[in-house]
């Protein structure tokens, strides 16, 4: 029955993990779909990344301390209790989970165990509710309530161990010669008093049966029983059941609780390559992966492998870091910041439909391609590089930057949307689905005395390298701009070549004789376009889902 | 003198050559560098949105002031887009509450002291050029140099009060006591293209490429940047096959300043490598 559950279980897990290594194939395909192979070995750092969490460390000392101390426990859980029978005999010359300093060690390795994904738990959920950036996603919960899961029936099974007496019972057969008389009585009353078994008669008690009781422990048990004090969690948790030991023995709720410990085991085993608990397995991976360095990505062979994007934990530090946090203040599109990005990168490859592409191709716009988000990742996730990717991809599925979409735009197509509204979410303070006029400008372009002064003198764009060198392609120079100003056509100034194809070198603003701020305004009228633009995109993914 | 020292997103990664020559130089000169949490500066969102860019710029001015210092980058981008910020800020109605609030949302607020310095302009009126001149140990070999100025730092004036706008001069007084040749060139003062490079990479390309053919018309052997953006389009335009590969090689200021000041190139450069003709 034992091996059969388990080996159901491990031809599950294996089955389960053909399948994410199918579907991580599939992904990296569809991400890569013309992707060189490199030879991108890291041995050494996959080693102190998988052992040591070294980046974990680097980023911040207190989690790495509770993860450190969580994955050390679950560890020698794992090894020397979850696998006594392979293990024991290899490390240990006698080994009996009863005995210290195995007792103890199992006691105080399942209470950091639990501790450590408490805080996670907890710190997680506060974080849901404090910290705004962090509402944004919530997962990894699954996981932690797994674990914990498994640990507390640990903890409840030795409990229940310990104050059975049916238990007692069966060792006193198996381990002592005695078969009922004083003798028995006697080590049930010292087992009683030391061992904190629960037993249902009441026995008299005097100290010389304690001795002799004491007497007999030393002859049968005391060879395979530390005291029971070691047991430092179990034992307040055995005193706490006596109070329903009679209920727990007559139940036989050890064996109960053996299986669901033991199923709840397996289906950690299970759930390993699908939940968040996949990183045990995928961080060693892809810590082991070599990141791209300023070489690779001049000579354009950027491509990223969709494996190691699931070994994110969102744990968030990226976004800690990230350069264009400003910009999620202002815009608050989530997928600005990396560790909600990568979320909706996930869900992309999952089913292209399910997300807002328009958010995510304006949220990863905004990034400036620091490399922070790399260089912090616990996991070792080459996050920069699935930018660059993702950026490449989008492109791939027609989502077009705006300066494209505005250059292969009709004027009168411009022009017929007038009014608009920008998509994005809204900062506070501005209602969502606010007009476009509620964000603040320089305030140039649409106060007459900005630009009235005016006099056509054509210095601006004498001055203008955009205008000379690109005079084929270039619709209206600067100064024909501030006359469009002067003629009330703010709307199609926004429009023009000139304003999108701009340098901001600000070579016109320091010669005009009136002193205009004509680059101002021309950075004004691009900012206003860039709305519009953002609308119309948004727009236009709209109607192809409807249609 | 201690300084926080706003690199910006491209210099940690992109180029760590300019990073540690930066921080050479600024160590032989006994300047303290100190590197604090900034965000980007501002300046690749200010074509999209203003509010985001001046945004940007105040909270790293105020994460400067809690730490009381001011600011120095050797970046002409993000130097021009914190003082177009702060004018901003302090002109343009309602903003300043807006961005006001933004900040105190993580417990930030800035008064308005923070002095944003550029690597340039601190040389020159900061440490004074009598004190750099004292620093040199051996003259470079005399070739010859033109100078791109980065027109964000330049213009416009009176918001950047940089130098000179039509006729500056503290690029080429710094080079000079290098011992290299500067020589006058028609188009020092002109955009690299690197605000279009990802927009329209072709009129980029195009624009750069004849600063590449007058500078070369001018007799340079070299072109000196000092600036992130600027040095970035120059190298990325020489590995490019659609622009000639002819194209003369770009060196970073504080590369020369620091082979002058007699730095051993292992602290100037990652892998070590000058162009050693120069010295």
């Amino acid at each position: 029955m034992f091996k059969l559950f388990f080996y159901t279980s491990c031809i599950i897990f294996i089955l389960g993990l053909s399948l994410q290594m199918y579907r991580f194939r599939k992904e990296d395909r569809f991400l890569n779909p013309d992707k060189k192979r490199r030879k991108s070995l890291r041995g050494l750092s996959a080693f102190s990344n998988t052992l040591f969490q070294v980046k974990l460390f680097k980023a911040g000392k207190i989690r790495w301390i509770i993860h450190f101390l969580l994955l050390v426990s679950f560890l020698y859980l794992l090894i020397v209790h979850g696998f006594y029978s392979v293990t024991a005999d290899l490390l240990f010359a006698d080994y009996q989970p009863t005995l210290d300093p195995f007792q103890a060690l199992r006691n105080a390795a399942g209470f950091l165990v639990l501790v450590g994904c408490l805080t996670f738990f907890i710190r997680r959920q506060l974080a849901l509710w404090v910290n705004e950036d962090r509402r944004i996603r919530k997962k990894g919960r699954g996981s932690v309530i797994l674990i914990l899961a498994v640990i507390a029936s640990g903890f409840l099974l030795e409990a229940s161990k310990i104050i059975s007496e049916p238990v007692f019972m069966e060792m006193v057969e198996e381990y002592s010669g005695l078969d009922g008389g004083e003798d028995l009585e006697d080590l049930k009353l010292y087992w009683k008093d030391n061992y904190a078994v629960f037993f249902q008669e009441q026995i008299e008690t005097s100290p010389e049966r304690l001795e002799n009781g004491e007497a007999l422990n030393e002859a049968y048990c005391l060879y395979c029983h530390s005291p029971i004090k070691s047991a430092a969690v179990s034992k307040p948790l055995a005193g706490i059941l006596t109070t329903a030991g009679s209920w727990m023995n007559a139940n036989r709720m050890d064996k109960r609780l053996y299986w669901l410990h033991y199923g709840l085991c397996l289906m950690v085993l299970i759930c390993l390559p699908f939940s968040r608990l996949s990183h045990l397995l995928l961080i060693p991976w892809t810590s082991s992966r070599r990141h791209l360095t300023i070489q690779d990505y001049k000579n354009d062979s950027v491509s990223i492998n969709a494996m190691t994007l699931h070994a994110c934990t969102n744990c968030g530090f990226c976004s800690q870091v990230c350069s264009v946090h400003p910009n999620f203040q202002v815009h608050q599109n989530p997928d600005i910041l990396p560790h909600a990005k990568i979320e909706s990168v996930k869900a992309l490859l999952k089913n292209p439909s399910s997300i807002d592409l328009w958010q995510l191709n304006t949220g990863n716009g905004a990034c400036t391609s620091c490399h922070r988000c790399t260089d912090i990742c616990p996991s070792g996730i080459d996050l920069q590089t699935l930018w660059t990717v993702l950026d490449k991809k989008l492109l791939q599925m027609g989502m077009v930057d705006n300066n494209r979409l505005i250059g292969e735009m009709p004027l009168n197509g411009w022009m017929a949307k007038k009014e608009f509204v920008y998509p994005g979410k809204q900062a506070k303070g501005i209602p969502v689905g606010a007009a476009s006029k509620d964000h603040l400008t320089s305030n140039l372009a649409d106060r007459i005395e900005s630009f009235e002064k005016c006099i056509q003198c054509t210095i601006c764009s004498n001055v203008c390298p955009i205008v000379d060198y690109d005079s084929n392609n270039i619709d209206m120079s600067p100064h024909q701009i501030m006359n469009l100003l002067r003629l009330g056509k703010k709307h199609l100034a926004t429009g023009t070549r000139m304003v999108w194809s701009c340098l901001t070198c600000y070579a016109c603003q320091e010669n005009c004789p009136q002193e205009i701020q004509v680059t101002d305004i021309l950075l004004e009228l691009r900012n206003a376009g860039s709305m519009k633009a953002d609308w119309i995109q948004k727009n236009r993914l709209i109607e192809k889902v409807d249609r | 003198m201690k300084l926080a020292y706003f690199s910006g997103c491209k210099i940690p990664f992109y180029m760590k050559d300019y990073d540690l020559s930066f921080k050479a130089v600024m160590l032989q000169l006994g300047v303290e560098l100190v590197e604090l949490p900034f965000n980007c500066c501002g300046y690749p969102a200010r074509k999209d949105s203003f509010e985001i860019s001046i945004l940007s710029s105040i909270k790293n001015l105020a994460i400067a002031q809690q730490q009381g210092l001011d600011m120095i980058t050797p970046c002409k981008c993000c130097f021009g887009q914190f003082k177009h910020a702060q004018f901003w800020y302090q002109t343009t109605p309602g903003l300043k509450a807006r961005v006001d609030e933004w900040l105190a949302s993580e417990n930030l607020t800035w008064e308005g002291q923070t002095q944003v310095k550029h690597l340039l302009s601190f040389l020159t009126h900061d440490i004074g050029l009598a004190r750099i001149q004292k620093q040199i140990r051996k003259k470079l070999s005399p070739k010859k140099v033109v100078v791109q100025y980065g027109y964000h730092a330049l213009r416009p004036f009176s918001i950047t009060g940089f130098d000179n706008p039509f006729a500056p001069k503290i690029f080429e007084q710094l080079l000079s006591l290098t011992g290299v040749e500067i020589v006058n060139w028609s188009k020092s003062t002109e955009c690299c293209g690197s605000p279009i490079s990802t927009d329209n990479r072709e009129l980029s390309l195009k624009i750069l490429q004849n600063k590449f053919n007058t500078a070369k018309k001018a007799g340079a052997d070299y072109i000196c940047t000092a600036c992130t953006p600027c040095q970035m389009q120059y190298e990325i335009a020489t590995s490019d096959a659609p622009v000639d590969d002819q194209n003369l090689t770009t060196l970073l200021f504080t590369q020369i300043l620091g082979a002058a000041m007699g730095v051993p190139g292992k602290k100037l450069s990652e892998t070590g490598e000058l162009p050693w003709d120069l010295f």
